[in-house]
């Protein structure tokens, strides 16, 4: 169901318009927004998330000249309201296909699947590691060092140390685990390409 | 709507599809407003991704978790690296290197000097470590003056009012950006110092903010306090070119409440060729 949006330019100038007079400013809300409408729709377990969006913004795109003068309030909730449209359409979309394409096989998803192995895996992390900065390298690991509750207090005392909060601390340790997977899914790619 | 307040537990109750739909609704509208962090969401999905990795959510929860979060094979995937990263981390141990002593030298000292063997190594010892210290301290102090010079530098240029000549760019957060390549910079002889316009895009507005300087790889790193916002949500930073070597830059802002507490962090990255 991945598409490409179709917003011709000019509506996609009045979007980012819309969003806040600054350019940059909207450039940076519109990112942002894309980043949170494709959340909801994987929240709300939709298929294909980001051609959701597309859709979304596709639909703004046809109305958005009006709706610049005419909305009243924050448009950010115009774009929400669109989504929570289609978020009721798809669960037809999700049957029709159902029976065309099947569903996820029931497996443990932490098992090895026949294009991605655990060594692959090992491999690309490492690599991946030896991207990070020191400082980052070193709160990973001390992040997932212990178990439960040693983990527990470990990771308060690594926030006391840091000078930051727990939770400070675990946006840190996210931030830096989306980065390595990130690399790790790009490396793992090239892997089954070159396959 | 009556609305009630995002707690972590509600939170929680919600990333697993546990609530209604006015919650859910509730829930999602202060999320796309900002209303409700977007860091706050992201680190209690963290801390449910934790949980599920150590095995220790209910059976129900780890069900409607896996429907959550583990039905496409996209998702799977992203399951299965986290697990790696995870297993690397709590079975990789710290190895500090040791250097081999110079042997030789305190050989020919103790002959020379005639000494007992007994006491050789306890001299030995105690004049390495004088020695030692007394290098390191010298070494710690002359990077310390030179580290609080620079910073007190930034801190001076960054309270200038007038605009000193200046290369204006605009960095948006990491977290917004990350399929994008870094932004770049050349530094131009012409222009002394580079003023960055770091995009705030937490909801939460602070009185003022403080950055972090480091370049990615090194140890060192500024801290410049005191930042205010200009009329666009954006923080104005000056940063002297000449401390700019060819590499990639990390910048870490966070707001400062009125009584001094750090409150949530935004990171900005860009890469300097020379």
């Amino acid at each position: 169901m991945a598409r490409k949006s179709a917003i011709p330019p000019e509506s996609f100038d009045e979007i980012l318009a819309w969003l806040n007079p600054d350019r940059e400013v909207a450039g940076a809300i519109y990112v942002q927004l894309r980043h949170d409408l494709t959340k909801i729709f994987t929240w709300n377990r939709c298929p294909d998330p980001e051609g959701l969006t597309d859709e979304v913004f596709d639909r703004v795109a046809r109305k958005v000249h009006d709706l610049r003068h005419s909305f009243v309030g924050d448009p950010k909730l115009f774009f929400y309201g669109v989504a929570r449209n289609l978020i009721k359409e798809v669960p037809k979309k999700v049957k029709t296909q159902a029976s065309l394409q099947g569903t996820e096989p029931a497996s443990d998803p932490l098992t090895d699947v026949a294009e991605e192995t655990a060594n692959m895996r090992q491999e690309c992390l490492r690599s991946c590691l030896q991207r990070l900065s020191k400082d980052k390298r070193e709160l990973i690991i001390a992040y997932y060092t212990k178990d439960k509750q040693a983990k527990i207090d470990h990771r308060t005392e690594i926030a006391r140390r840091l000078g930051v909060s727990v939770e400070t601390l675990r946006v840190k340790a996210y931030r830096i685990r989306g980065t390595l997977e990130e690399c790790i899914e790009r490396c793992l790619n090239r892997m089954a390409h070159n396959k | 709507m009556n609305e009630k307040p995002v707690t972590d537990a509600l939170l929680r109750q919600f990333l697993l599809g546990k609530v209604d739909d006015q919650e859910r609704q509730q829930i999602e509208t202060m999320f796309v407003t900002g209303a409700l962090s977007n860091e706050r969401v992201m680190a209690a999905e963290q801390h449910l991704l934790d949980e599920y990795l150590e095995n220790s959510l209910t059976p129900a929860d780890r069900e409607r978790f896996l429907a959550q979060y583990g039905e496409t094979a996209v998702q799977r995937r992203k399951l299965r690296i986290a697990k790696s990263i995870q297993d690397w981390a709590s079975t990789t141990t710290d190895v500090t290197p040791i250097r081999p002593g110079a042997v030789s030298i305190w050989n020919r000292l103790r002959t020379h000097l005639n000494l007992k063997p007994v006491f050789v190594i306890p001299i030995a010892v105690s004049m390495v470590a004088i020695i030692v210290a007394a290098v390191w301290l010298n070494s710690r102090w002359q990077q310390r003056s030179r580290h609080l010079a620079l910073e007190q530098e930034l801190s001076r240029i960054n309270t200038l009012r007038d605009n000193p000549q200046t290369t204006a760019l605009t960095l948006v957060p990491v977290s917004l950006r990350s399929t994008e390549a870094e932004t770049e910079i050349r530094p131009q002889a012409e222009n002394p110092f580079i003023e960055l316009h770091l995009i705030w895009m937490q909801k939460e507005q602070y009185p003022s903010y403080q950055a972090t300087i480091r370049k990615v790889g090194d140890s060192e790193s500024f801290t410049v306090a005191n930042l205010q916002p200009d009329n666009s949500s954006a923080i104005r930073l000056r940063l002297p070119t000449r401390l700019l070597t060819d590499g990639l830059y990390q910048i870490e802002v966070s707001g400062v409440s009125a009584t001094g507490d750090t409150g949530l962090t935004d990171e900005y990255k860009f890469q300097v060729k020379e």
